[in-house]
């Protein structure tokens, strides 16, 4: 009884070593995608927004007001500019991202106290860019009024002390939890190398049924006596297996070279994975199923796994999504698994959360499964 | 003439008797652009659950709560009052930030010694996490001001008085290009490119593995039609239906999803038809090569997400190690997903999108090149001995 479900487990890891398509695909894909997106997110932490200062007045004020503005955090300064027009240019070329123009006779206005008006621009164009550069030009904006209305209530004779009340700001400090560098590396990374080792499971996955029905060899297997049962069982036994152990080699190199965040404990993490790799094994299966054919079959797999990661609220939040879409998210067990490397990777977020995560992945696998088994022996 | 069309004709017919084929040509992209489109409607991150832990309980810590609960970029949730709660939040996800205000904040501030909020915000996606530190910024900014002009109020200065004083050097933020921060603007149609890509490649590039299984790729091999019109007949539907539905594609991202779709037809024309045109190349030189549509569909299928990530459109190039991005410069998706910004999105002429322009012609003409030049010898496959999917055949559902 169990040597014959290790012989089709055998036999399964012989057919997929002698798919050579397959085989380079479960064994390189996922590995080639996560060095491919740690040397794309290598710098880490988006430092040195490329910024130029337009200054007009070219006086001592104007100078030392771009000094300031110059060592803002996350901004480097790449050019003095002349005029507007040349920082309009640099902007459109994406050569400069943030342009702050000091206006003529700045230094003469802000002495006789008159209104001064200091511009920044921000080139809205690529969002990642925009919200680093606009929370860089907030902290600069806030520091440079203060310390203009001081020397403005000074020269009206206030006294220095009363005057420094009057912009005493809230002091705040902050502290981003989770992922405290603000790491793109961190964020990114491990979740597209695991996207792609998704599909090439899904790939996989989605010729369990129809890669033995749709060969000659299913006459012999039928005439063979073995139950359909034991058959994709232990098929699929051997497939999960071989998911879990492209995966490893994944998590070596991404937790234990790269370094990447794993708060949660490694067993309880595979635990995790086990359980999606499970889930997407089923829907491979299901796929696998109905298909008339390998190529269909591939094309159902792949039809939800690619824009499975789009819709797990993994990048874009699932609360920004409309309601509707968030129901059919949750169908997907790639939402639960992506949301869940969030939580547990990052946060810890404790076995109570996992363990609902997992159930909902068995669940569909459950639903997956059974539609699949009735497909197979209605056959 | 009269060839390539008798060509294009049996491959429409092949399109419309292949039901999966057909919905993938005519089909998928709208409904992956739908999915999409769907995603991102909202465009704009709002409402960010933020908890407000007041230690102090005082006049100034409950208007700090209140600056937070009048922004409209967060929503306060009111049942967490302690930092456990507040860690807890966070942790399972009800809170993406937390205002912690600490004991006698208010009594230290008056007396200046050093007293501090503390502003805690999820950056474990940094979507969250960056527009969550951007509002945040803004919040205090704001609050900060306002203290200002109450305390230059109690010093009996006039409004105008206290807006010259305060505007003495006001820094104004103009955000060109996506002045509300719409993700919708950043992201969607640049996961358009990827669609047509995508599913593009994917349809042409199965229509000569198609004959090949059929065993008719013998039929056009030594039919005296030069491989030239054998290429231009087979991929002129495809070229059509790819440009079909880029059109198609755009005019929803403009009418649904409210995406900024500026700057000038022609060249978006323009863009669009090379890009097709290296799509269609490419898809057709691939499939002259591969050896069956299983082994086209699973390599094909993998490679939207790389080629999306490596071409700096969300990350930025400047960031990128230079060998990415070179690799990222081989690619079409990379010039047609940046150009194509660069003309709808920034609205600039030609002048700035001759580089990509240039390249994605080039590629077209290499890929039509390379396309055309297959060469009209049946060679047969040798045996692979125990290969499995490797020959021009993949498991079939018996009949």
């Amino acid at each position: 009884m169990l040597n014959q479900g290790l012989a089709i487990m055998r036999r399964e890891v012989f057919y997929l070593c002698r798919d050579r398509g397959l085989r380079h695909i479960l064994l390189c894909g996922s590995l080639i995608g996560l060095l491919l997106f740690y040397a794309i997110y290598s710098a880490q932490v988006l430092k040195d927004i490329p910024a130029a200062i337009v200054d007009l007045d070219n006086s001592s004020a104007s100078r030392e007001l771009a000094e300031k503005i110059s060592k803002a955090e996350y901004l480097k300064l790449v050019a003095s500019l002349e005029s507007y027009d040349d920082l309009q240019e640099l902007i459109k070329q994406g050569r400069v991202i943030v342009g702050i123009v000091i206006p003529e006779n700045f230094a003469r206005d802000v002495a006789l106290g008159r209104q001064a008006r200091v511009l920044a621009v921000i080139d809205g164009s690529n969002m990642i860019y925009a919200t680093n550069a606009s929370a860089a030009v907030l902290t600069v904006t806030r520091t440079i009024s203060a310390q203009a209305g001081v020397s403005a209530l000074v020269a009206r004779g206030v006294q220095l002390k009363q005057a420094q009340e009057a912009y005493q700001a809230i002091d705040f400090s902050e502290e981003p939890w989770f992922n405290p560098a603000l790491n793109y590396a961190y964020f990114l990374v491990l979740a597209l190398a695991l996207n792609i080792w998704q599909q090439c499971c899904t790939l996989a996955a989605c010729l369990n049924v129809i890669g033995e029905r749709g060969m000659k060899s299913w006459l012999q297997i039928k005439a063979s006596g073995i139950s359909k049962f034991k058959f994709f069982t232990s098929k699929s036994l051997a497939q999960i297996l071989i998911f879990m152990a492209i995966v490893l080699p994944l998590y070596i190199l991404a937790f234990g070279v790269f370094k990447l965040p794993l708060n949660c404990s490694l067993p309880a993490f595979l635990l995790f994975t086990l359980a999606f790799a499970i889930a997407i094994h089923s829907i491979g299966t299901l796929a696998s199923s109905f298909a008339r054919n390998a190529v269909d079959a591939a094309r159902f797999g792949m039809i939800i796994a690619l824009p499975s990661f789009v819709l797990s609220g993994y990048t874009w939040p699932l609360e920004a999504m409309p309601a509707y879409l968030q129901k059919a998210a949750r169908i997907l067990p790639q939402t639960w698994f992506f949301q869940g490397i969030n939580y547990f990777a990052f946060k810890d977020a404790g076995w109570n959360l996992m363990s609902h995560f997992i159930l909902a992945m068995l669940a569909i696998t459950a639903v997956c499964y059974g539609a699949a088994a009735i497909l197979i022996a209605r056959d | 003439m009269r060839q390539i069309l008798d060509i294009a004709h049996y491959e429409m017919l092949s399109i419309f008797k292949e039901k999966i084929l057909f919905l993938m040509v005519f089909l998928v992209p709208l409904g992956y652009a739908a999915l999409f489109g769907a995603t991102y409607v909202t465009a704009i991150l709002g409402n960010v659950p933020v908890a407000i832990v007041d230690l102090d309980d005082s006049r100034l810590s409950r208007e700090i709560a209140a600056a937070f609960a009048n922004s409209p970029h967060f929503k306060v949730v009111d049942d967490i009052r302690t930092y456990r709660e507040l860690e807890e939040g966070m942790k399972n996800g009800r809170l993406r930030a937390g205002v912690v205000i600490p004991e006698n904040f208010e009594q230290e501030m008056a007396r200046h010694t050093l007293t501090r909020v503390l502003a805690i915000y999820d950056g474990s996606n940094l979507i969250w996490g960056y527009n969550t530190r951007k509002y945040i910024r803004e919040v205090f900014n704001d609050f900060s001001a306002s203290n200002t002009a109450s305390y230059l109020a109690g010093l009996g200065y006039t409004k105008n008085e206290i807006r010259s004083i305060m505007d003495t050097v006001s820094l104004n933020t103009e955000v060109w290009y996506n002045p509300t921060f719409s993700y919708a603007n950043f992201l969607f149609l640049g996961l358009v490119m990827m669609i047509l890509h995508q599913i593009g490649l994917l349809s042409v590039s199965l229509t000569i593995t198609r004959e090949k299984e059929r065993k008719t790729w013998l039929q056009f091999l030594s039919a005296p039609v030069p491989a030239w019109k054998i290429f231009a007949g087979k991929s002129l539907p495809y070229f059509v239906a790819n440009f079909f539905n880029y059109a198609l594609l755009l005019w929803f991202a403009a009418r649904f999803i409210h995406v900024k779709l500026s700057g000038s037809l022609p060249l978006i024309l323009l863009l669009g038809f090379l890009y097709d045109l290296v799509i269609t190349g490419a898809g057709f030189f691939i499939s002259t090569h591969a050896p069956n549509s299983l082994q086209v569909t699973r390599y094909v299928m993998l490679l939207s997400v790389p080629f999306f990530m490596i071409s700096g459109y969300t990350w930025p190039a400047t960031h990128i190690p230079a060998f990415i991005n070179y690799l990222a410069r081989l690619l079409p998706s990379t010039w047609m997903a940046l150009g194509f910004r660069q003309v709808t999105l920034k609205e600039l002429d030609i002048s700035y999108i001759l580089p990509h322009i240039r390249a994605l012609g080039l590629m077209a003409v290499l890929a039509v090149l390379l396309a055309v030049n297959f060469t009209k010898r049946l060679k047969p496959r040798p045996e692979s001995g125990t290969e499995i999917n490797g020959g021009a055949s993949y498991p079939v559902r018996w009949k």
